[in-house]
């Protein structure tokens, strides 16, 4: 079986030899991004193969066990790490990339976060009212919609009595869902198939259109000659453990590579430093750390049921913080707790009465940078959290505290090192207010990565232009977050989508 | 002379403390050495002790049975990375010492009390470095901990049942390692979307997690 038709998925027991294709664009990468523009360039009639280093994943694969879960769906088995600042930080090896596994958050760039982008990055249009237009398309595509008020729960819930009690703006989040039943199983895949994740969504629609997609494939080196690219090749993956085994290399027109902020700059760093004459690929690294406080509540929450992150206040974003509600299976829950011991056993006992809520930073200080491993395409992120940012996170460890009392919580649980492991009141809960925190007393998590390959007008300051085509190629295009030139102060997905629709229609016109 | 046979000493230590005196386990365990299931066992119990509001031990859960199907699940650079860490806790406390006799003794072949203290030890320690140790160790036994049904049952946590509609790409993907002629569905056997019906709250449990019928 040495060919791949139009409209055909090849997964791992398929290949049997090296396999050699021709296509006008090669899409590395079917999370979110890649798979916008392999659907958009499919529906502009091109013949397009979408590369993707996971399998894909159906019901009967997920995992209800958090940690299992993240052995399976995630690269490194889940345990990824910054060095630095040390900080966990995940991405999904899986068809649809992290889109199976995320929470389907989507919120628009504010529109002074892409007036910065413009000014700073010399940036002709990427305003908001530039972008709009593919947010639309991405919104109308995925049915983006506002999480219904009868699958909210009531974890979700007390976050908006807790900011409404407060005057602090807060909404129901906008998620890329259709019929969610609020099962919380974000994390480990929709088994109610309501998320509208790449897998069932985009990527269906483009193999429909024609597309080729090849699963359990892992791109090695982006082939060029010259300025141009000629396109990419790497093996075949056996799922789980990575062994590669066959040779597969496409030739294309175009190539787009959306492997994620830190695996496409180790591509082009294993593929001989290429598109980057600027030097900034791999550099400029940026996460939103995330810090988080669980409240207990006198009467029962049910955490179980609920859309996973449902609720969000956008009141902080100028102040370099957004807040957002949390749930997460409950094997991942429980090791927020502290102690050991008895006393773990107690605070677990509590957690049917508990919810989550956290606070992502936008921490455009905190920078740091991506380098490729010897033999091995995963990479080493460098990251330090800057000084200046500290007092950002433990603002938003205070502001957490603070909502949480205003929803009648009896006990916040703020885990940060230096602190009582329980608050009782408001008045404890000052500590987190004046006590000045260290780095390494707060416990960070960051999923949200970007700016590694990021876009500027000058050549010489960034890797891609505002079409997302490096500017040191005529064929080469990325299309993830890492060209983002800065933090979006809000999830990313959306923009990433937005911009990668974009990206597709002008590369469309350019073959 | 003194120093060969110093170290033929500080040899012969190493090995009877790493590999000697460690107790059969119940069964065998895949991926895991006899000193790795005695620490994993001890851990679980300082851990999770039994009592309290949440009846099951960490014996109970069967802790080196979770770690065993993780350790199958995970790649080989997180599988040196756990082995690594069981070995830190059992035997750091050559360096970090439980307070009291025999404080010494490695962490699986001291009491629960002195193991409770140890670990308290790692969590509290000014040491960053010390307390990503006991939280990583925290985490991996706590997620054990909560594959154990009688856990997430007790805490009204256990997932409920829920009949996944087919949709388009349940006829395009295979289970992993099968192949496309595995997938045994038409277009016929589509079914309507998610109408977006809350669950509720009392519907039956995932199969694995219900209650055991007598």
């Amino acid at each position: 079986m040495s060919s791949v038709e139009p409209g055909e998925i090849r997964v791992f027991a398929q290949y049997d030899r090296d396999l050699t294709l021709e296509a006008d664009v090669v899409v590395v990468g079917s999370g979110p991004t890649g798979a916008v523009v392999a659907k958009e360039l499919t529906d502009a009639g091109k013949s397009v193969v979408l590369v993707e280093e996971g399998p894909p994943f159906v019901p009967a694969e997920y995992e209800l066990d958090g940690g299992l879960s993240m052995a399976r769906t995630m690269r490194e088995g889940g345990l990824r790490t910054t060095s630095g600042t040390i900080m966990p930080t995940m991405q999904a090896i899986a068809l649809g990339g992290g889109s199976l596994v995320n929470s389907a958050i989507c919120n628009r760039a504010p529109a002074f976060v892409l007036d910065r982008w413009c000014t700073d990055f010399e940036l002709e249009r990427t305003t908001r009212a530039d972008l709009d237009p593919h947010y639309e398309a991405v919104a109308t595509f995925l049915g983006i919609s506002v999480t219904p008020d009868n699958v909210l729960g009531r974890r979700n819930l007390l976050f908006r009595d807790g900011c409404n009690a407060l005057g602090y703006q807060c909404e129901s989040i906008l998620r890329n869902v259709r019929g969610c039943r609020g099962s919380g199983e974000c994390f480990t895949g929709c088994r109610s198939r309501a998320k509208q994740s790449m897998d069932i969504s985009y990527i269906p629609a483009a193999i429909r259109g024609g597309a080729r997609v090849l699963t359990s494939v892992r791109i090695e080196r982006v082939l060029a000659e010259g300025w141009r690219a000629t396109g990419v090749v790497g093996r075949v993956v056996k799922p789980f453990t990575g062994k590669p085994s066959h040779q597969v290399r496409v030739h294309a027109k175009v190539v787009v590579l959306a492997a994620g902020c830190a695996a496409t700059p180790v591509l082009l760093q294993k593929s001989g430093n290429l598109a980057n004459r600027s030097g900034q690929v791999g550099e400029n690294l940026q996460f939103h750390p995330g810090v988080a406080i669980m409240g207990i509540f006198p009467d029962p929450v049910y955490p179980r049921f609920g859309a996973t992150q449902g609720y969000q206040s956008r009141h902080f974003l100028r102040d370099g913080f957004k807040l957002e509600t949390l749930w997460a299976p409950p094997a991942i829950t429980a090791v927020r707790l502290p102690g050991s011991g008895m006393a773990l056993k107690n605070r677990l006992a509590d957690i049917p009465y508990s919810a989550i809520w956290d606070g992502i930073a936008t921490c455009n200080r905190s920078l740091g940078r991506v380098r490729a491993r010897r033999r091995s395409l995963d990479p080493i992120l460098s990251w330090k959290l800057h000084p200046a940012d500290v007092p950002v996170l433990a603002h938003a460890l205070w502001v957490l505290a603070q909502i949480f009392f205003a929803a009648g919580a009896r006990t916040i649980v703020p885990g940060v090192h230096g602190i009582a492991p329980e608050l009782h009141s408001l008045k404890e809960a000052e500590v987190l207010r004046d006590r000045p925190l260290r780095t390494t007393d707060l416990v960070l998590a960051g999923n949200h990565v970007f700016c590694t390959t990021r876009m500027h007008g000058d050549p010489r300051l960034g890797v891609v232009n505002e079409m997302g085509r490096c500017h040191d190629f005529e064929n080469l295009y990325i299309a993830d977050t890492g060209i983002f030139p800065r933090s979006t102060s809000v999830n990313p997905m959306w923009t990433g989508m937005a911009l990668a629709h974009r990206s597709a229609h002008h590369i469309a016109q350019q073959i | 002379m003194v120093t060969a046979v110093l170290w033929a000493l500080a040899l012969c230590y190493a090995v009877s403390r790493v590999a000697i005196g460690y107790p059969d386990p119940r069964r065998q365990y895949r991926g895991l050495g006899r000193g790795e299931v005695a620490f994993i066992s001890s851990a679980g119990e300082a851990m999770y002790p039994a009592g309290g509001p949440i009846p099951s031990s960490g014996l109970d859960a069967d802790l080196p049975g979770y770690l065993e199907r993780l350790l199958a699940a995970s790649h080989l650079q997180t599988r040196i990375l756990l082995h690594l860490l069981f070995f830190l806790v059992e035997h750091g406390t050559l360096l970090f010492p439980t307070p009291g006799r025999g404080g010494m003794r490695r962490f699986s072949s001291q009491d629960v009390e002195h193991r409770v203290a140890a670990l308290d030890g790692w969590a509290e320690s000014t040491l960053f470095f010390r307390r990503v140790v006991f939280t990583s160790l925290r985490a991996v036994l706590t997620m054990g901990y909560f594959a154990h049904p009688p856990v997430v049952r007790r805490l009204g946590l256990a997932p409920l049942a829920i009949e996944s509609p087919i949709c388009e790409a349940d006829l395009l993907y295979p289970r992993i390692g099968e192949r496309p002629e595995s997938i045994g569905k038409t277009a016929a056997d589509l079914t309507a979307p998610s109408a977006g019906i809350p669950l509720p709250q009392d519907g039956p449990l995932e199969p694995g997690f219900a209650e055991p019928r007598p």
